[in-house]
């Protein structure tokens, strides 16, 4: 019990910096967290023992955070409509041109965001990474490869061309 | 091995050291004699850099207390007591007989209950959590007539009108001190009040008339006809002030 508590102990620093990635709020990021560790100990029986224990983590925290945004974007829209602004996207301002590279990346969608930060900053392999998006290796390597285009041309401080606001 | 000129998905391997180390080398070689090639690399790995740069902060973020192992460990532990103690306490009189109470009743030995607990758990499960089903509503007659058809005895309905309070549903439970019946009241705004009946159990236990609180709720709780009620409404909400002026008793 307490081995695997140190296990998590070390990789929960990495699961919150994931959660931030994703919902670029650190109280939000610690909630997404929580929920996480919880399903992730009440399930532990069902963890392929020979698997990455940061991935396996990885992996539940993400789908979480779909399921998540999946049901708040019903209210959201409700928001919207109430306040006529959209919290959960980044303001106005900062999408008219990024200056830097995390103004950049907080502009892509989720699963760019989610690719990148898992490939480019945790350095997570490609198998591990098509294992928590559910998609093939090859995809992930193609959609690695738009994301990567993606970052470069908003922090090149290019606007964004419609075809990758749809993307959103 | 990767053939020359490499794939996209070769220079992005590249990027990310996931190419074998033979490979890596055929690479370094090539990119020198390419540079348009070359200069794209660099800057995705640029971009790389960035990111880790940008997010190595992320990790030195002040431990969170809640995030720990052994506290979700200890949350979750509670969790499923509480929800065993609903689910024994809880056990709808209709087809789930067998499963005796004696967890309930291991528990309740603990520590005494609370008055009328059962009436707030009730209310958790089913007006907050919207568990169980109802056995009755408004639209299939009365709500009084159904209540006469297990509790003839017990005190009338009470009339929440003045409040804005309506029967709308009732559905019947078995408790570890017999069945027991809540009628759900609700308002135009959605807000719940419980009425909920039940003999006083096997120790006779009857109520002076009381009022408590428990978390965000309160329980207004009496004795007559033989049996024990409570009353059960968010704590503190305008409906439960409201109520208070409106009871009938």
């Amino acid at each position: 019990m307490s081995e695997i508590d140190e296990q998590l102990r070390e990789i929960i620093p990495r699961l919150r910096r994931f959660a931030l990635s994703l919902t670029r709020n650190g109280s939000s990021a610690d909630d997404l967290v929580q929920a996480s560790l919880e399903r992730a100990l009440s399930s532990w029986a069902a963890r392929r023992a020979e698997g990455d224990l940061r991935a396996w983590l990885f992996a539940i925290l993400y789908r979480q955070f779909l399921d998540a945004n999946r049901r708040s974007r019903r209210y959201a829209r409700m928001l919207e409509f109430f306040t006529g602004r959209d919290d959960a996207e980044p303001s106005v301002e900062r999408t008219v041109i990024a200056q830097s590279t995390l103004q950049a990346f907080d502009r892509l969608p989720t699963e760019q965001r989610a690719l990148l930060l898992m490939v480019s900053v945790e350095g997570l392999s490609y198998k591990d990474v098509a294992q928590i998006l559910e998609v093939p290796t090859g995809t992930v390597m193609s959609r690695l490869s738009r994301a990567r285009q993606a970052l470069r041309q908003l922090s090149d401080g290019e606007i964004s061309s419609p075809s990758l606001r749809r993307l959103k | 091995m990767i053939s020359l000129p490499p794939s996209e998905r070769d220079l992005h391997a590249y990027v990310d050291h996931q190419l074998s180390e033979a490979d890596r080398r055929l690479l370094d070689t090539w990119l020198a004699s390419h540079p348009d090639t070359a200069a794209q690399v660099r800057a995705w790995q640029h971009d790389a850099q960035q990111l880790r740069a940008a997010f190595g902060g992320a990790l030195q973020q002040p431990v969170n207390a809640d995030l720990d192992p052994a506290m979700i460990r200890q949350r979750l532990k509670r969790q499923s007591r509480r929800h065993l103690a609903s689910a024994a306490v809880l056990l709808l009189a209709v087809g789930v007989g067998g499963f005796s109470g004696w967890q309930a009743r291991e528990m309740t030995l603990v520590h005494a209950p609370a008055p009328m607990t059962d009436a707030l758990q009730a209310y958790r499960l089913i007006a907050q959590q919207g568990l169980l089903p109802a056995d009755y509503t408004a639209s299939d007659g009365g709500l009084q007539q159904w209540l006469d058809r297990y509790f003839s005895r017990a005190s009338r309905l009470p009339d929440l009108s003045a409040a804005g309070f309506q029967p709308v549903s009732a559905r019947l439970l078995s408790t570890d001190e017999g069945a027991a019946a809540m009628v759900m009241y609700e308002d135009r705004g959605g807000h719940k009040i419980s009425f909920y009946v039940r003999p006083p159990g096997p120790k006779n236990t009857f109520l002076a008339r009381g009022s408590r609180n428990d978390g965000d709720l309160q329980a207004d709780y009496w004795s007559g006809g033989g049996y024990n009620y409570a009353l059960v409404s968010p704590a503190g909400s305008p409906a439960a002030q409201q109520l208070k002026q409106s009871l009938p008793f």
